[in-house]
C-alpha cells in the first residue's frame, strides 16, 4: 500500500500503524505528483491519501486514480467530512477518515 | 486648451481697421481702371459691393480674438475678388495675373467655411477638400494660362484651344465634385452642434449649404451641356455673399440672445432646487456645461464628489473661478462663450461665492466616497487574515495534535492494559482539543465556503443546528468572495443567537438570487421579541454589510418568531 500526506511525522506514524497491523506499505509521497507516479510504479492495492496536497487535493487525485483495476483509496484529512460537503463522496474513494481517528481498525472497516 | 485671458492684440495685422483703407484703396483702383476700360457700371458697382461687404464682415469677425483666422480669409476674399477683375486692364500682364487668380476667392471661401470657426480643418476629408479648392483654381488657371488661345495671355506656351477647352471641363468637373463634398462635410457638421456654437454657427452653415448647392447646379449644368451658363454663375456668386453675411448674423444673433451680466446676477442667486451646474448652463445658454470643483489635493470632482478629468483639446473651453486668489472651481464649456469675455468674467464673479459651498459640499462627498472605499478595504483585509489563520491553525497546531493522537492510539493497543487506559484517556483529551480548534477555525473562515459556496456551506451549518433547519437556495452561481462570507455569517450568527435565545423548535434559511441582488433570510418560529442589540453579533455585522453597501433588518415581534434579512447588491 501506499501513503500520501505531506505532513512527514503522520507519514511515519501511519505507516508504522499499518505496518503493526500487518498491511506492507510499498511506499510513500509527499504530494500529487508523487503520488500518481508511485501508483504507476508500485501498483499498491490500497492508498492512504490526504485531502490537502501542496501541489493540489487528494479528491483530484483520487479521480485520476479510478480505475476497474485501480486501488482502494482512503481519504483522511485533519477536518471532518462535513468540511468538504459532498466531494468526499463524488471523489470515487472507498471512504473518509479523520486523521486523528485513524486506526488499523477503521481503515480495515472501509477496506472490506 | 482654451483659456479666458486674451491678452490685447498689437500689431498691424492684428489691428483689423487697417484693413479698410487697404480694401478701400484697391477697390477704387479696380474702380479706375473698369472707368478707363469702358466696363459697365452695374458691373462695377456689384463687384466693389461685393468686396466691400467682405472687407466689412471681416472687420466685425476680427473683433473676436478666437476668429482671427476666418476674419482673414474674408478680407482675403474680398481682395481676390477685386483681383479677378483685373481681367478687364488693356494690360498683357495685368490681364494675365487676373485670368491666374480668377477663381480663387472661391478657394478661400471653402477654406474659411471648412477651417470655421478654429481655423483648423474639420476632418482629414475636409483638409483634402481645401488643397483640392486651391488646386482647381490656381493651378487650374495656371494650366489654362499656359494653354490659352488668347492674344493678352503672356505666359502662353502655345495656343491650343482644344487643351484650353479640356483644363475648363476638367476645372468644372473638380469644382462640381468639390461643391458636393463641402454639402456633404457642412451637413454632417450641422448635426453635431448643440448650444451656443450651433448658435453663432447655424447662419455660415446655412449659408455655405446654399452656396455649395448653387455651386454645384451651376458646375453641373456646365458640365452636362458642355456650355458656359452666365445666369447660373452670376446666381452662385451672388449666393456666395450670404457666407460672409452667415457669419456675422451668427455673430450678432449670439449676442442678442445671450443674456445680459445683471440678468445672470439674479439668475444664479436665485435659491432653487437645481443644482449650480444647471443654473449656469442655462444663464449661458451652454447645455453642455460643467463644473469641475477643486479639491485641497489637486484633484477635480463634480458635484456629487465623484473624479473628473478635465479636457483636453480646443473643444472645450475652461474658464478657472477663483476666490482670494485660491482656485475653487473649473467651468467647462463651449468655446463659444469665450466670444463676449465680459460675460464670462461675470458668471466668474458671480458664481464665485456659491461655487465655493458647493465645492465644499464635493469635497465632504469625496472624502465620504473614500472613506467608503477604505472600509471595503479593512473589511477585505480582515478577510484575507481570518483565512490565513485558519491556514494556520489547520497546517500547524492541528496538524500535530492529529498526528499526537494517532500516535497515542497505537501505542495504547499494544500496549500493558494499565497503560493503555492512561494512554486512550490522553487520547480522548487530544480529540477533544481537535474538536475545539476545528470549531475555532470554521468560525474563522470555513473551509467549505471557500472550496464549495455558500449553499454548501450553509447546508453544513443547518446540520449541526439542534433542531431541524431547512435551506432553500436559488443562488446557482459563485459570488463575490466577500459577499459569501457576509452573507455566511449572517447565518451562522442568527443561528447562533436562535440556539441561545430563541427556545425555537425549527427554523429555516432562503437564499434568493436575483438579478442585481443577493437577499438573506433566517427565520425561525421562536419566542420573538429579538433586536439588534448594540455590541451584538449582529451588530458586529451591520458594520460588515455596510461595507458592501448591504442592508440588514430584523423583524420580531412577541410570539411570532424572529426573522433576520440581508440584502447585498450583486449584480449577476
Amino acid at each position: 500500500m501506499l501513503i500520501v500526506d505531506d505532513h512527514q511525522p503522520f507519514r511515519a506514524v501511519a505507516r508504522e500503524l499499518l505496518e503493526a497491523a500487518g498491511y506492507v506499505v510499498a511506499g510513500e509521497a509527499a504530494d500529487a505528483a508523487e503520488a500518481l507516479a508511485a501508483v504507476a510504479a508500485e501498483s499498491p492495492d490500497a492508498v492512504l491519501l490526504d485531502v490537502q496536497l501542496p501541489d493540489g487535493d487528494g479528491f483530484t487525485v483520487a479521480k485520476a486514480l479510478e480505475a476497474p483495476d485501480g486501488p482502494a483509496v482512503v481519504l483522511i484529512s485533519s477536518r471532518e467530512a462535513d468540511d468538504y460537503g459532498a466531494r468526499v463522496a463524488s471523489s470515487g474513494a472507498r471512504g473518509f477518515i479523520p486523521k486523528s481517528k485513524l486506526s488499523a481498525a477503521t481503515f480495515a472497516a472501509l477496506l472490506e | 486648451m482654451a483659456s479666458t485671458a486674451v491678452a490685447p492684440s498689437r500689431g498691424v495685422t492684428r489691428d483689423p481697421v487697417l484693413l479698410l483703407p487697404l480694401v478701400v484703396a484697391a477697390g477704387l483702383a479696380v474702380g479706375w481702371l473698369a472707368v478707363r476700360e469702358h466696363v459697365s457700371g452695374p458691373r462695377i458697382a456689384a463687384d466693389l459691393a461685393l468686396a466691400w461687404s467682405l472687407a466689412a464682415a471681416s472687420l466685425v469677425v476680427l473683433e473676436r480674438p478666437r476668429w482671427r483666422r476666418p476674419g482673414l480669409l474674408l478680407a482675403a476674399t474680398g481682395f481676390a475678388l477685386l483681383a479677378a477683375d483685373l481681367e478687364w486692364a488693356t494690360s498683357h500682364v495685368l490681364w494675365t495675373l487676373g485670368f491666374v487668380l480668377e477663381g480663387l476667392w472661391a478657394a478661400f471661401l471653402v477654406q474659411l467655411v471648412l477651417t470655421f470657426p478654429e481655423g483648423r480643418s474639420w476632418s482629414g476629408v475636409a483638409r483634402i477638400a481645401i488643397v483640392g479648392a486651391y488646386t482647381v483654381t490656381l493651378g487650374g488657371q495656371l494650366v489654362a494660362a499656359f494653354v490659352a488661345p488668347d492674344a493678352r495671355d503672356v505666359l502662353s506656351l502655345a495656343s491650343h484651344p482644344k487643351a484650353a477647352h479640356t483644363v475648363d471641363r476638367a476645372q468644372e468637373l473638380a469644382g462640381a465634385a468639390l461643391a458636393l463634398t463641402v454639402l456633404v462635410l457642412v451637413l454632417q457638421r450641422g448635426r453635431a452642434w448643440r448650444g451656443p456654437t450651433r448658435r453663432t454657427q447655424e447662419p455660415l452653415l446655412l449659408a455655405a449649404a446654399a452656396t455649395a448647392v448653387a455651386g454645384l447646379v451651376w458646375l453641373g449644368w456646365v458640365t452636362a451641356a458642355d456650355a458656359r451658363v452666365s445666369t447660373l454663375e452670376t446666381i452662385a456668386r451672388a449666393v456666395a455673399v450670404t457666407i460672409p453675411l452667415g457669419i456675422v448674423a451668427g455673430i450678432s444673433w449670439s449676442r442678442i440672445r445671450q443674456p445680459q451680466a445683471s440678468e445672470l446676477v439674479v439668475e444664479l442667486r436665485r435659491e432653487a432646487a437645481t443644482t449650480m451646474r444647471e443654473r449656469l448652463a442655462r444663464a449661458l445658454g451652454d447645455p453642455t456645461l460643467d463644473v469641475a470643483y477643486r479639491l485641497p489635493d489637486a484633484r477635480y470632482v463634480d458635484a456629487d464628489g465623484r473624479p473628473l478629468e478635465l479636457p483636453e483639446g480646443s473643444e472645450r473651453a475652461l474658464t478657472t473661478v477663483t476666490t482670494g486668489g485660491e482656485e475653487i472651481a473649473v467651468l467647462i464649456h463651449d468655446p463659444a462663450l469665450l466670444d463676449d469675455p465680459a460675460l464670462v468674467e461675470s458668471v466668474r464673479a458671480t458664481a464665485a461665492l456659491v461655487l465655493e459651498n458647493e465645492r465644499l459640499a464635493a469635497e465632504v462627498r469625496s472624502q465620504l466616497a473614500e472613506v467608503r472605499r477604505s472600509r471595503g478595504r479593512i473589511v477585505a483585509a480582515a478577510d484575507a487574515e481570518r483565512r490565513r489563520i485558519e491556514r494556520n491553525l489547520h497546517d500547524g497546531a492541528q496538524q500535530r495534535l492529529v498526528t499526537l493522537s494517532v500516535v497515542l492510539g497505537l501505542e495504547a493497543s499494544r500496549a500493558h492494559p494499565a497503560v493503555a487506559r492512561v494512554l486512550s484517556r490522553a487520547q480522548d483529551e487530544v480529540e477533544d482539543a481537535i474538536a475545539e480548534l476545528r470549531e475555532l477555525a470554521r468560525g474563522i473562515h470555513p473551509t467549505l465556503l471557500r472550496d464549495e459556496g455558500l449553499q454548501p456551506a450553509v447546508e453544513a451549518l443547518a446540520r449541526r443546528a439542534p433542531w431541524p433547519v431547512t435551506v432553500q437556495s436559488t443562488v446557482r452561481d459563485r459570488l463575490p468572495e466577500a459577499v459569501e462570507l457576509a452573507a455566511y455569517f449572517v447565518v451562522s450568527e442568527a443561528l447562533t443567537n436562535i440556539v441561545k435565545h430563541a427556545s425555537a423548535t425549527k427554523a429555516s434559511v432562503l437564499l434568493e438570487r436575483e438579478p442585481a441582488t443577493v437577499r438573506v433570510t433566517v427565520t425561525d418560529d421562536g419566542a420573538g421579541g429579538a433586536r439588534i442589540e448594540p455590541e451584538s453579533g449582529l451588530a458586529g455585522l451591520r458594520d460588515r454589510l455596510e461595507a458592501l453597501d448591504a442592508t440588514l433588518s430584523i423583524a420580531s415581534e412577541a410570539g411570532q418568531g424572529t426573522t433576520v434579512c440581508a440584502e447585498f447588491p450583486c449584480g449577476s
